[in-house]
C-alpha cells in the first residue's frame, strides 16, 4: 500500500495494510463525493444543458444541438457587444496593471528601509471586498461630489459623468478593478525579484554594465517566469470580471450595455430571463476562451525554459 | 556631522546612489498616500453630515465628524447578522478546506491504491475551470439538494479545493517516507500520524490556504448573490451591493455601511501583515 518500500515486505501486504485501506477509504470517499456534486457534476450538466433549450419555468427542455452557441454567434448582437468587452477590458487591463505593478516591485526591491509599510500599503486594497471597493469609486466619479470631477474642475479640466457615459464606463470600471488588486501582482513580482542572487548584479557591475544593461540583462530574463506566471493569472482572472461592472454603474453593465462582460451576461440570461440552457452555452464559450490562453502562454513558457 | 564628511569626500557615484535613493522614497512615500487615498476618502464620507456630502467640491475632512451615518446603518439594518454570516460562512469554508485539503493532500501524497493517477488528474483538471462557467449548474444542484437560501449554499462548495488538495500534496511530498513509518511501527492510529506529524510539518502551506480561502469566502459576491434571497441570509458584500441600490444617492450612509466591512479586515490584515504576505507568497509561488 505504501509506495517505494517494497523491499522489505516482498509481494505481501505489508503489516498494517488494512488500517491503511481503511484510512484512504474513510478520507478519500467523502472528499471525492463533495467533487462529484460541487465540480464534476456542474462540469457534465453544463455542457448538457448548453446543448438544450432549458428554461427553470418551462415544462420541456428539447435538445437543440448547437443551437445555443450558432445563436450567440450568428444572430446575438448583446453576446458579440459582451464578448468585445471582455476581451477590450482584459486586454487592456492586464498591461495596465503589469506596467504599473513592475516598476513599483522593481523600486520596491531597491528600497531597505520602509519596504513592508510600502508593500502592505498597496496590498490595502486588495483585502477590501471588490463590492466594496465598487462603492468607493462609485463615490469618487459622482458628477457632482465625486472627488475625481473635484480635482478636475480644480485644475481646469472638464468634469464628467464618468459612469454614465457609455464611452468611458469600461475605462472608469478598469481603473478601480487595477487599482484593487495590483498589491497582490506587486508582492509576487517582488518575491520573484528577490530570489535573484545579489551575485549576479555585482558580477556585472565589474563588468561595466549600466542600470540599463543589468535590468535586460539580468532581471527581465530571471524573472520572465514570475511574469508569465502572473500575466496568466491576471489575464485569466479579468477574463472574469463580474463584480465591479455590476456593482459601480447605477445600471448593472452600465448604459446600453457598454461596460457589460461575458460572465454579467451570463448571469443576466441565466437569472434574469431564466435562459439556462443558453447562458450555459455562453458559459463553455468563456471556457474555451480561458483555456485557450491559458494553453497559449503554458506553452510559451514551456519553449522559453525547456530546453 | 560623519556623514557629512563621508558624503563629501566620497566618490561622486556614491553621492548620486544617495540622491537617488532620497528621490526613491519621496516618490515612494508620495505613491503610497495617492494610492490609498480612496481607503482614506471612504472613511472621510463615512463620518461627513448629509449636507456636506452633497457639497461640490467634496471637502477633503468632515467639517463636523458624526458618528450619525453609523447609528443610522445600524438601526436600518441587519448588520451584525450580516456581519455573522459573512463569518460563520467564511471560517466553516476555511476550517474544513484546510482539512480536506490536508487530508486528501496527505493521501494522494503518501499512499498507493488503485485509480490513484487518474483520480489526481480529475481533481487537478478542476482547478481549470473558474467558478463563473460553473455557475448555472451549480444553482440547478444546489435547488435540488434544497439548501439555495441558507448558508449551507454559501458553505458546501467551499468544502473541498482542487487548488488547496494540490497545494498540500506539493508539501506534503517533501517529508521523508521514514518519519511515517517509524511512527507506524511505534503503534500511531494512521490518523493519529496524519494529525500530529504530518499537519504540523506543513503548517505554513495550511496557512497560506487558510488566507486565501478566508478572503476569497469574505469577499465573494456572484455565487450569494443567485444562492441567497433573504436578507437575513445575506453576506456583507451581498448586502453592502443591496444597501447601495437602496439608498443610492446617501454616499455617507453607503460609505459608513462600506467602512464597517472593510476597516475591521484591514486591521487584521495589517496586525498579521508579515505573515499574511508570507502565506500569499508561498501559496502563489507554487
Amino acid at each position: 500500500m505504501r509506495h517505494g518500500e517494497g523491499h522489505n515486505h516482498g509481494r505481501h501486504h505489508p503489516p498494517g495494510y488494512a488500517s491503511q485501506l481503511t484510512f484512504v477509504t474513510a478520507g478519500l470517499v467523502p472528499i471525492m463525493a463533495f467533487f462529484a456534486v460541487f465540480a464534476f457534476a456542474p462540469i457534465v450538466y453544463v455542457v448538457y444543458l448548453s446543448l438544450h433549450r432549458y428554461n427553470q419555468l418551462a415544462p420541456t427542455a428539447p435538445f437543440i444541438g448547437l443551437g445555443n452557441y450558432q445563436f450567440a454567434f450568428v444572430k446575438d448582437p448583446y453576446f458579440r457587444n459582451a464578448l468585445a468587452n471582455t476581451l477590450k477590458y482584459a486586454f487592456v487591463a492586464v498591461p495596465l496593471n503589469l506596467v504599473i505593478a513592475l516598476p513599483v516591485a522593481l523600486g520596491l526591491n531597491q528600497v531597505k528601509r520602509f519596504r513592508a509599510v510600502f508593500r502592505s500599503a498597496f496590498f490595502l486594497p486588495a483585502i477590501a471586498s471588490a463590492v466594496a471597493v465598487s462603492l468607493i469609486w462609485r463615490t469618487i466619479y459622482d458628477p457632482q461630489a465625486g472627488w475625481l470631477n473635484g480635482l478636475f474642475s480644480a485644475i481646469g479640466l472638464p468634469q464628467h459623468a464618468w459612469l454614465n457615459d457609455p464611452k468611458t464606463v469600461l475605462w472608469a470600471v478598469m481603473v478601480a478593478a487595477v487599482w484593487q488588486d495590483l498589491g497582490y501582482n506587486i508582492l509576487i513580482l517582488l518575491a520573484g525579484l528577490q530570489t535573484i542572487p545579489e551575485d549576479f548584479y555585482d558580477a556585472s557591475k565589474v563588468d561595466g554594465a549600466g542600470p540599463w544593461d543589468r535590468f535586460v540583462g539580468i532581471t527581465m530574463p530571471l524573472l520572465s517566469r514570475t511574469l508569465v506566471f502572473v500575466t496568466v493569472l491576471t489575464l485569466v482572472s479579468y477574463l472574469q470580471q463580474f463584480t465591479h461592472v455590476a456593482v459601480m454603474p447605477t445600471q448593472p453593465g452600465g448604459p446600453i450595455h457598454s461596460a457589460e462582460t461575458m460572465v454579467l451576461y451570463i448571469y443576466d440570461k441565466g437569472f434574469s430571463s431564466l435562459q439556462m440552457g443558453y447562458a450555459s452555452a455562453l458559459s463553455i464559450v468563456l471556457m474555451a476562451i480561458i483555456m485557450l490562453v491559458t494553453l497559449a502562454q503554458l506553452r510559451l513558457l514551456r519553449a522559453r525554459w525547456e530546453y | 556631522m560623519a556623514t557629512t564628511v563621508a558624503a563629501s569626500t566620497a566618490p561622486p557615484g556614491r553621492t548620486w546612489r544617495r540622491i537617488g535613493a532620497a528621490v526613491l522614497y519621496v516618490a515612494f512615500a508620495v505613491a503610497t498616500i495617492v494610492f490609498v487615498s480612496p481607503l482614506f476618502l471612504m472613511l472621510s464620507d463615512a463620518f461627513k453630515t448629509t449636507a456636506e456630502i452633497v457639497q461640490s467640491p467634496p471637502s477633503l475632512l468632515p467639517a463636523t465628524p458624526s458618528l450619525a451615518n453609523f447609528q443610522t446603518v445600524l438601526a436600518e439594518t441587519p448588520y451584525f447578522v450580516w456581519y455573522r454570516n459573512s463569518l460563520v460562512v467564511a471560517l466553516a469554508v476555511t476550517i474544513l478546506a484546510m482539512f480536506t485539503s490536508a487530508l486528501g493532500g496527505y493521501i494522494f501524497a503518501k499512499f498507493d491504491f488503485p485509480g490513484k493517477t487518474p483520480l489526481f488528474l480529475l481533481v487537478l483538471a478542476t482547478m481549470m475551470i473558474p467558478f463563473p462557467v460553473l455557475l448555472i449548474p451549480t444553482y440547478l444542484i444546489a435547488n435540488k439538494l434544497g439548501i439555495l437560501n441558507t448558508l449551507w449554499a454559501l458553505i458546501l462548495p467551499g468544502v473541498v479545493s482542487a487548488f488547496g488538495i494540490f497545494l498540500l500534496r506539493q508539501f506534503i511530498g517533501g517529508i521523508p517516507n521514514d518519519l511515517i513509518e517509524a511512527a507506524r511501527l511505534d503503534g500511531a492510529s494512521e490518523f493519529a500520524i496524519f494529525a500530529r506529524i504530518v499537519v504540523p510539518l506543513v503548517r505554513p502551506a495550511l496557512a497560506a490556504l487558510g488566507v486565501f480561502t478566508f478572503l476569497a469566502s469574505w469577499n465573494d459576491y456572484l455565487w450569494p448573490l443567485v444562492a441567497i434571497n433573504d436578507m437575513d441570509k445575506s453576506t456583507l458584500p451581498l448586502a453592502l451591493a443591496f444597501f447601495n441600490t437602496a439608498r443610492s444617492q446617501r454616499y455617507d450612509l453607503i460609505m459608513a455601511a462600506a467602512a464597517m466591512a472593510v476597516v475591521p479586515v484591514l486591521i487584521v490584515f495589517l496586525i498579521f501583515q508579515r505573515q499574511i504576505v508570507k502565506a500569499l507568497v508561498l501559496a502563489g509561488m507554487k
